[in-house]
């Protein structure tokens, strides 16, 4: 038992962190509210919901109809655009007088960027990427993630600390859809604010977010990798054929050709749709990790030792440049040229 | 002024020559020989960077056992100035947050003004530790940078943050700590003469927990969490089939868009 070891029956509820910029809610958040009211249906206690920003009330209230009991309010200018230093110093100060059991951030760039921030001061427990979560008798969170590859899942327990935090890798778990009925019982506290401008050590001097496209809930996805070598044009068509949506690789997002909204695997997002066709993606481990929840693999790609055909359901041994635009003709029903592998 | 630029660098298993233990047909990673992690070289490279820019010395730290030097060695030969070993038995256990303040401390120790990390290591991929620097430290952070800009003038070093689904432009006073994204920044090769400089005369400076005045903070007894159960998972059964024409994929997507 270490020194910094806290009487833990002294924290309670479970907090969930709605992750929002402008307005706009990353889905995460309330894939983690649905995920988080199984939670409480053990425990016994509270929903929170706590969101930070401005102008936050049509948040708020969609956080009270997506399952919260209440939603903690930190609303204030110096919270819009993100920064590390002011979201963490309030979200830290709140944890600290408000003393929740559990917290649950999504696992985006910006929840793993701030989540120490609050871990760190308050010597709490902070599980990264968990994609299974349960709780026990006593209210010990059991923050399940992948290691080694994929291989093995681990539970990571955070006994004497509090709070139990975990970032939660998006895309894994259900949303649920917002009850507008629920929002008259709920209630909205707003916070005191803490953070000063005048105390920040960052300014962001240029924001640009364009694609904030939601994969995760696809039913169909045809993903591009570094084979298709800047060209989408011939998985663009193929996805359109398949009424599908376009997602890449993390090289393919690197490189620049798809937008980082769109990537796949272990620090992208988890995909789970019907059908998904990997057109020129080698199958690292990081990038199958990411979607063989999906039902049906097809993968296209000329190297017939690459990974992915391990991954696969379906495999064509052939130059995408050539198999794509002779699916995509297939799908439409037109008749083709013999297209081998 | 010139700046002193920190690099954490892990060494950890081979993910590429993790070989299948032929009794289980599981991944063996205890065999794997140890590398430095991928993600580090690209945090190597932007420090390299920040001092092609500014000027000052870039050192190399990592927290380790005594053999994690070849790591050090490596960091030197690619440009590193010099480099820290930070060692002790006290360590073992220790999850991020300890980790965390060991080096956190360090780059104290050091005087740095800016620490610089990989986005994440391959073998734990948490991800935690350049905010967890940071955040003991009270210093500011950039993850997920694709780009810097060290302004001296300004006591500032900007970068171009990868937000998903765009990008932001921040600038951030020193200390900072930095968390490069691991597709940017690729590492330049190691001159021959710096390789053998590495490898035969370099000596890295050895730190234990007391150097660093943490011998009671550190391990696992201050350590929030603990690893439960591990449960091996089933990998997920595909059929595998391979088919020669386009046509043989029809009926499976029809199926599935039924
Ligand atoms: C910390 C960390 C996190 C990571 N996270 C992720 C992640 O979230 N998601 C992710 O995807 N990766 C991730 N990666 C990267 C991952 O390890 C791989 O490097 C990456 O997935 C490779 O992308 P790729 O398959 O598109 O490219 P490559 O591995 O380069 O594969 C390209 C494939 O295209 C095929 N090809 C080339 N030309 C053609 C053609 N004309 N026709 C058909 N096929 C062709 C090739 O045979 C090859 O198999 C991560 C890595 C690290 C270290």
């Amino acid at each position: 038992m270490s020194d910094d070891a806290v009487d833990v029956g002294e924290y309670e509820d479970v907090w969930v962190f709605v992750e929002e910029h402008g307005g706009e809610v990353m889905p995460v958040s309330w894939e983690l509210l649905a995920e988080a009211a199984k939670l409480t249906e053990t425990t016994g206690d509270d929903l929170v919901a706590l969101a930070i920003g401005e102008g936050l009330e049509t948040v708020a209230d969609e956080a009270l109809a997506r399952g919260a009991d209440r939603v903690l309010v930190a609303d204030d200018p110096v919270f819009e655009p993100y920064r590390a230093d002011p979201y963490g110093e309030q979200f830290r100060a709140m944890v600290e007088e408000r003393k929740p059991s559990i917290v649950l951030i999504g696992g985006t760039h910006t929840g793993r960027d701030f989540a120490g921030r609050v871990a760190v001061p308050a010597h709490a427990g902070l599980t990264a990427d968990v994609t299974e979560l349960d709780v026990d008798d006593e209210g010990i969170l059991q923050a399940r993630r992948p290691a080694f590859g994929g291989d093995v899942l681990a539970t990571i327990l955070c006994e004497e600390h509090r709070p139990q935090m975990a970032t939660i890798r998006p895309g894994v778990f259900e949303a649920a859809a917002p009850d507008p009925e629920r929002v008259a019982d709920g209630d909205v506290v707003s916070v005191d604010v803490v953070v000063d401008e005048a105390d920040a050590i960052s300014e962001v001097l240029e924001r640009e977010v364009g694609d904030t496209a939601d994969i995760t809930e696809a039913e169909r996805i045809v993903a591009v990798g570094r084979g298709v070598e800047g060209d989408l044009e011939p998985a663009r068509r193929l996805a359109e054929a398949l009424d599908a949506e376009l997602a890449a690789s993390r090289a393919a997002v690197d490189e620049g050709w798809v937008d980082g909204a769109r990537q796949v695997g272990q620090t992208g997002k988890t995909v789970r749709p019907d059908l998904y066709v990997a057109v020129g993606i080698s199958g690292a481990i990081q990038h199958v990790e990411g979607m063989n929840k999906s039902g049906t693999v097809v993968a296209i790609n000329d190297d017939p030792n690459a990974p992915i055909f391990e991954h696969a359901d379906y495999g064509i041994v052939g130059d995408l440049f050539e198999v794509c635009p002779a699916l995509a003709d297939r799908l439409e029903g037109e008749p083709i040229q013999e297209v081998t592998g | 002024m010139t700046w002193t630029i920190a690099v954490g660098v892990k060494q950890v298993p081979d993910a590429d020559e993790v070989g299948i233990d032929p009794d289980t047909g599981r991944l063996d990673r205890a065999s794997a020989p140890a590398v430095m992690n991928g993600p580090d070289r690209h945090a190597l490279e932007a420090a390299l960077t920040i001092r092609d820019q500014v000027g000052g010395e870039v050192i190399a730290m990592t927290m380790g056992p005594p053999n994690a030097t070849s790591v050090l060695e490596e960091a030197v030969a690619m440009g590193s100035d010099d480099a820290v070993l930070i060692s002790d038995r006290a360590f073992a256990g220790s999850d991020t947050w300890p980790t965390s303040l060991t080096l956190a401390r360090a780059a104290e120790a050091l005087e740095a003004d800016v620490v610089v990390c990989g986005e994440e290591t391959t073998d734990s991929s948490t991800g935690q530790v350049p905010p967890g620097i940071a955040a003991h430290n009270g210093w500011a952070q950039l993850t997920y940078a694709e780009a810097v800009d060290a302004r001296p003038e300004e006591g500032r070093l900007a970068a171009r943050r990868d937000v998903e689904g765009g990008y932001e432009l921040v600038a951030a006073e020193l200390p900072v700590v930095v968390a490069v994204a691991f597709g940017e920044f690729d590492p330049r090769p190691a001159p021959l003469h710096r390789k053998i400089y590495g490898e035969n005369d370099f000596e890295p400076t050895v730190w234990d927990a007391e150097a660093l005045g943490i011998e009671d903070e550190v391990g696992l007894d201050v350590s929030p969490t603990s690893v439960g159960r591990m449960e091996t998972v089933d990998p997920v059964e595909r059929k595998g089939e391979v088919v020669d024409e386009v046509d043989g994929l029809l009926e499976p997507i029809a199926e599935v868009r039924a």
